[in-house]
């Protein structure tokens, strides 16, 4: 039974992710980062079932799973019928490597020592710890994956327990419930996996979008980034919901970055990716409220990166290119979005970070909350990650500027716009800090590293697609 | 001796920056490794959670909502390890229920109360209270 609910959740997330694929590359890569996207699209998707399942009392879920299965399959064969895949970009896979040899050499026996490191060092926290490795596994999580995978679930969301924080969005909890309800009973060993599953897919869409964008050496020294960076790995065995937020945040910037990479005129076919972004950052907010944040700012970055020029911002202009470049990301994100807005309004009591507008703006007009914020980011940007020796963000800011001039035109506007979106995330957590109810110190101890880690493979990405780019790239002899 | 161009001294300086990047990833990849073989207390989840409250889950309706009470000054974990090892049901931070469970360190005395008659000791500092003063 298990093995039958885990080929589903797979199968499903395949064809969710073949809807909207629409470029070609090599088989091993192709099927790399399809594989990867799957597993997490096919846990969000076996979150929204068991989710719409237990709202409509439908109670034979294996049913349900099938069911949609079938109709996900049933529009990918509707798809393929009338449109092809396109021929793949030109620039990307077959790019020549501009590193030396050698320098290749070393940087490939480095990859496979840091993922043999991060592989062993997460079975060894799975295996040690298999309820989560710290609080907020069992006590906001798996909590709330108890609760759903029985009969009286919404006595999960009651306000005797705000502590559990039963406004956060479900797709852990849910997803590991579905496979909880199919088994007949809750298994540690399910969190395990789906834990360890988002971790190494991460590197993995990470590695797969940097090849197909950057070429080999790229990918190799983004992933080693990252699997060097031991708060992600521990965080992901944890079964923290930090790691499958940084999923998914990642999966719709790589997205974006392969649809804008060799932009053509919108197809239905070219906006596959585009849709496809938009699900992954529908899945964010599913799964964390900070998805949501990213979700609005990615919107708003788009546009401004999109925005047409000089006299070309006419309206016609203007609607052109909302329909080229946002149209189908908005369609991708909607069915998610008005989920999460169900669930907020008629299931979830309310969140606890928001008070009164009078005590909110008090606090934004204190100037001491704002060094207290400033101070925490300048420490935790030299912090985060738990690295040895030398913060990872130092490192990355080293080799900005011993790359050359900083010509950050290398990145084009889809890129960009990414990049702007991350920004206006962390952003958009400096006001969240202004206005917690708690106390501040506190609360910026206990979530600030946790926050910059969701955001880190996206920015790893973004960076070594910048580093990687011809007119920034040294010539190497 | 031959003076570096600007592109070679750029390019020297851009290879140095790479390997010092990758050195440092193998470290952080050591520390990754030695954490992991330094696992602190493994599983202690399961012993001070499921472990401990399976017999009194076993006593309890499937349903409902149940009160606690607990050492005083204790660490609210061991609240959250109840309601995680006890839910379904819904445990409250209140004494004003019919049933309240009991969590206390073993070997420790609950406090004496008016309002709690001990229903049953299931060991390990675990109790199940009856109150029948609750509203």
């Amino acid at each position: 039974m298990v093995a039958l609910a885990a080929a589903l959740c797979l199968a499903s997330g395949f064809a969710l992710v073949s809807l909207g694929w629409s470029r070609r590359f090599p088989l091993g890569l192709d099927l790399l980062f399809r594989g990867a996207l799957s597993i997490g699209f096919g846990l969000g998707v076996f979150s929204v079932v068991l989710f719409l399942c237990r709202v409509a009392g439908i109670t034979n879920l294996m049913a349900a799973d099938l069911l949609v299965f079938a109709m996900l399959v049933a529009a990918l064969r509707l798809r393929t019928h009338r449109a092809s895949a396109t021929a793949p970009p030109a620039s990307a896979c077959e790019r020549a490597e501009a590193w030396p040899f050698w320098f290749q050499r070393v940087v490939t026996a480095s990859f496979a020592i840091s993922l043999f490191a991060a592989v062993y060092a997460a079975l060894r926290q799975a295996v040690a710890h298999p309820h989560g490795g710290g609080w907020d596994a069992f006590a906001i999580w798996n909590l709330h994956a108890r609760f759903l995978a029985g009969p009286h679930w919404r006595d999960g969301f009651s306000p005797r327990i705000p502590w559990s924080h039963p406004d956060y969005p479900l797709l852990l909890p849910a997803s590991v419930a579905n496979f909880w309800t199919c088994l007949g009973g809750d298994n540690t060993a399910v969190p395990e996996i789906i834990g360890l599953a988002f971790t190494f897919t991460t590197v993995g869409i990470l590695f797969a979008a940097l090849r197909i964008l950057r070429g080999r050496v790229s990918a190799m020294l983004g992933a080693m980034t990252l699997l060097a960076t031991p708060a992600f790995v521990e965080l992901g065995t944890w079964q923290y919901a930090d790691v499958p937020l940084s999923f998914f945040l990642l999966g719709a910037v790589a997205l974006l970055c392969l649809h804008d990479e060799n932009s053509q005129p919108a197809t239905a076919a070219s906006s596959g990716l585009l849709l496809l972004a938009g699900v992954a950052a529908g899945f964010g907010a599913w799964t964390k409220n900070e998805g949501v944040l990213f979700l609005c700012a990615l919107i708003v970055a788009r546009q401004l990166a999109f925005r047409p020029i000089g006299r070309k911002n006419s309206a016609t202009a203007r609607n052109i290119s909302f329909v080229r470049h946002s149209a189908p990301l908005l369609l991708g994100i909607a069915p998610l979005f008005l989920l999460i807005i169900y669930f907020k309004h008629r299931i979830a009591p309310p969140g606890d970070l928001f008070s009164d507008a009078k005590t909110m703006l008090g606090k934004l007009l204190q100037p001491a909350r704002y060094w207290a914020v400033l101070k925490a980011y300048g420490k935790e940007f030299l912090r985060f990650g738990g690295w040895l020796a030398i913060p990872g963000t130092l490192l990355l800011a080293v080799l900005y500027f011993v790359a050359g001039r900083g010509d950050r035109h290398g990145l084009n506007p889809g890129s960009r716009g990414s990049a702007l979106a991350l920004i206006l995330t962390v952003g958009g957590y400096f006001v969240i800090y202004l206005i917690t109810p708690y106390e501040i110190y506190w609360h910026l101890r206990f979530s600030l590293g946790r926050l910059f880690l969701q955001l880190w493979p996206s920015t790893i990405f973004l960076f070594f697609l910048w580093l990687g780019s011809d007119n920034t790239l040294p010539d190497s002899k | 001796m031959p003076q570096l161009s600007e592109s070679d001294r750029r390019s020297r300086c851009f290879t140095i920056g790479l390997m010092i990047f990758v050195l440092s990833c193998l470290l952080s990849s050591g520390r990754l490794l030695m954490h992991a073989c330094n696992v602190q207390d493994p599983n202690q989840v399961e012993r001070r959670s499921d472990g401990r409250f399976a017999a009194l889950k076993a006593a309890l309706p499937e349903r409902g909502v149940i009160g606690y009470t607990g050492d005083a000054g204790a660490s609210p974990g061991e609240y959250y390890l109840a309601q995680y090892a006890l839910a379904p049901l819904v445990v409250e931070y209140s004494a004003n229920h019919a049933w309240v469970v009991g969590n206390f360190h073993a070997g420790q005395l609950p406090p004496q109360t008016h309002d709690l008659q001990v229903v049953k000791d299931f060991g390990d500092g675990v109790i199940l209270f009856a109150n029948r003063d609750a509203r």
